[in-house]
């Protein structure tokens, strides 16, 4: 199946040929040479160019109210969790968000009116890779066009009888309504409502020359029919009779225009609104219906609440913190892995960060062994407190159980012994127990690793007995 | 301030309003409390939470960070209401809320403490006890955040209130950790009394420090 046919924001007018190119699947080369040449013919190629820059909506654009949109929403919430606290989010109008929430809003009231679409997404990522090509093919152009305008002047010198009070006037019309017409195809693209402040004076300036252009080439004609007298009257009357038409119709593009606004809002908030549903849906109401099922096991319950609490918190604050690959995140996956199994709570409090290397890896491991002893004979929530500084990394879990004598771990306890001990001594770090009738914390230190490449093998067992047996002080 | 932190029983209850917008919530809570906690009065909106406070003039009010009404400022704005009151009345803020801004912001609107809402009824009972005696309440996460806010190093800053000292620092990180006040007291070799001057000491920066970016830092924490 061909390509839909869209304006390419590869372009060096308004992207007709290499939407064209793309949707017949031909050169761009050869449709822009095609278009061209056609132009020679009556200047077929111009008007057919200037139909389909009517009519063809840009790439990104849906042609008709909400036929695109549907694509658009489906790829979208993967990029944009909502933020719900975050009203930042929500004021980012012509950004991704409002863009496909609002698609294609504007264009079904037609193109003719120009601004409708601009309304609509375009979004800001279009155009601006085909721009610099276009630049140079564009001064190309005007060399053209100005070739084309010398030989015209010419071939007027060899007496071929050319109409040229009717060609010139023609061309500054046109050269101004493309101008004025480019300008609106930026403006869609960047979406007029928050077109930056920098591009703004030139693009206000290309409409205006647009604009004066077109009635100069008007009053040409007119002038030229009558005679250079009436040009100042029929100027003051053409300008009269804008003005009055702005006039009377400003109010109501205003209120168009507001009425637009609104609506758009009110499309993104009904978007907003349906994802937060689909999203309780599929993890509140499910976890509810599971609690009510579970409602006999208590310890079922707990677990479902706090995965359920843990699952909702992340969603709603999506902590900026909260990046993958670093230390916070994994000892907070583990966290919350021991939870979910055991059903007790474990509570995790992160203080800095650090990238999660090789070296910290087993830190995670042995934080998990640590949370995974707490949590099975301790029998009470266990409080997890991370800290990353630049000389080392800590962590501290602590719970409420009844304790035990470190000193008489058996032998064959390899829980503790090998994979907390042995694993923090194996990485140069040091591993603590501290424990009362009051509760037991563990205390894992990683120092920042300055001697390069850590300890290996030979030197395990050693590292491991001077760590059991000088505990370090903590404090 | 009383002499006694901790007293039990024998002293006057401590008068309070719970202010929540969940009813089950408040009522869960208020059987929780343990004795010498006579609660007077409850609400549910910023407007009747600060009617409501300044009528009753409690010891402690327990608020909630999000309430609806008013200008949409929440357990902020209820403080803010109130602030005629500070001198007398102790709010403890109580949220599910884990986001930074929201605690940092009660904070420093003049709360004098900040624990979460699956706090146990005897850690709420304490608590509430701790802030009517004029101390402050960290929850573990409260220190995190403090930690956080002020870094972990002690660097040189101009402004004292910018800064944690040693000891404070080694309180917080306590805390953090999931100590008791008294068995912070403990490890350091200090008194219970000691630990909670620190600890208001701290809640003091936190509400004074010119820092105004604090609440910032958890949108750009530094990666080591």
């Amino acid at each position: 199946m061909a390509a839909r046919l869209y304006r390419s924001s590869d372009r060096i007018i308004a992207g007709v040929c290499a939407g064209l190119a793309e949707h017949l699947g031909w050169n761009v080369g050869l449709v822009r040479a095609i278009m061209v040449a056609s132009s020679f013919f009556f200047g077929a190629g111009i008007f057919l160019y200037a139909w389909f820059w009517v009519l063809v909506p840009v790439a990104g654009e849906s042609p008709l109210g909400g036929a695109g949109t549907p694509s658009a929403a489906a790829d979208a919430p993967s990029e944009r969790r909502l933020k719900l606290f975050r009203p930042a989010a929500a004021d980012g109008s012509g950004g991704p968000l409002p863009g496909a929430a609002g698609g294609g809003s504007g264009t079904g009231l037609g193109d003719a009116f120009g601004t409708g679409a601009a309304f609509g997404p375009g979004g800001p990522l279009a155009g601006r890779g085909g721009r610099r090509v276009a630049l140079g093919v564009r001064e190309l152009l005007a060399g053209a066009a100005l070739l084309v305008a010398a030989s015209l002047l010419l071939g007027n010198q060899f007496g071929l009888d050319l109409p040229l009070g009717t060609i010139i006037p023609l061309a500054v019309i046109g050269t101004g309504a493309v101008l004025a017409w480019m300008q609106l195809d930026e403006t869609r693209r960047a979406g007029l409502l928050n077109v930056a402040g920098a591009d703004k004076p030139w693009g206000v300036l290309r409409f205006i020359a647009g604009i004066a252009l077109v009635v100069v080439g008007v009053l040409i004609i007119v002038a030229g029919s009558g005679s250079w007298e009436l040009l100042a009257p029929a100027m003051l009357a053409s300008l009269g009779v804008l003005a009055g038409v702005g006039l009377v119709l400003a109010p109501w593009a205003l209120k168009f225009w507001r009425d637009l606004q609104q609506e758009r809002a009110g499309r993104i908030r009904e978007a907003e609104r349906a994802e937060i549903g689909a999203h309780l849906h599929d993890s509140v109401l499910q976890t509810l219906a599971l609690i009510q099922k579970r409602a006999g096991s208590p310890q079922d319950v707990t677990r479902l609440a706090r995965a359920q609490e843990r699952e909702l918190r992340e969603w709603i604050y999506q902590d900026a913190a909260r990046s993958p690959g670093t230390l916070a995140t994994a000892v907070k996956d583990v966290c919350a892995e021991l939870e979910d199994l055991h059903g007790t709570a474990v509570e995790v409090v992160a203080v800095g960060d650090a990238v999660l290397t090789e070296r910290s890896q087993p830190l995670v491991q042995a934080t998990r062994e640590a949370v995974l002893n707490a949590v099975r004979h301790a029998g009470t929530p266990v409080s997890v407190y991370l800290e990353a500084r630049a000389d080392a990394v800590e962590v501290f879990i602590k719970d409420r159980g009844p304790g035990f004598d470190t000193a008489a771990i058996a032998p064959d306890r390899l829980g503790i012994r090998e994979s907390v001990v042995g694993r923090m001594a194996r990485i140069g770090g040091s591993a603590d127990i501290v424990s009362s009738a009051s509760g037991t914390e563990v205390r894992l230190k990683l120092p920042a690793d300055r001697n390069g490449p850590e300890k290996t093998g030979p030197e395990k067992a050693n590292t491991e007995k001077a760590n059991t047996e000088g505990t370090p002080q903590h404090d | 301030m009383t002499e006694q932190p901790t007293p039990a029983g024998a002293t006057p209850p401590i008068r309070i309003v719970v202010v929540d917008d969940h009813a089950i919530f408040r009522s869960g809570l208020k059987a929780d409390l343990g004795a010498g906690i006579d609660v007077l009065g409850e609400a549910g909106t910023v407007e009747e939470a600060i009617a409501a406070v300044t009528a009753l003039r409690p010891d402690v009010v327990l608020l909630d960070v999000h309430l609806p009404g008013g200008r949409g400022g929440g357990g902020r704005e209820v403080i803010a209401g109130c602030a005629a009151l500070l001198a007398s009345t102790r709010f403890l803020a109580l949220s599910v809320s884990d986001a930074a801004e929201d605690v940092v912001s009660v904070i420093r609107a003049g709360a004098r403490g900040y624990v979460t809402k699956s706090i146990s009824g005897e850690g709420i009972t304490d608590a509430i006890r701790r802030v009517a005696g004029g101390d402050a309440v960290f929850s573990p996460r409260l220190a995190g955040f403090v930690l956080d806010a002020f870094g972990t190093a002690e660097v040189a800053v101009e402004d004292e209130l910018d800064r944690l000292s040693a000891r404070e620092l080694e309180v917080m990180r306590l805390i953090a950790r999931g100590y008791s006040y008294k068995e912070v007291a403990k490890e350091l070799f200090i008194s219970v009394k000691t630990v909670e001057t620190h600890v208001s000491a701290v809640l003091r920066k936190l509400q004074l420090s010119s820092r105004h970016e604090l609440t910032r830092w958890a949108a750009d924490r530094r990666l080591l």
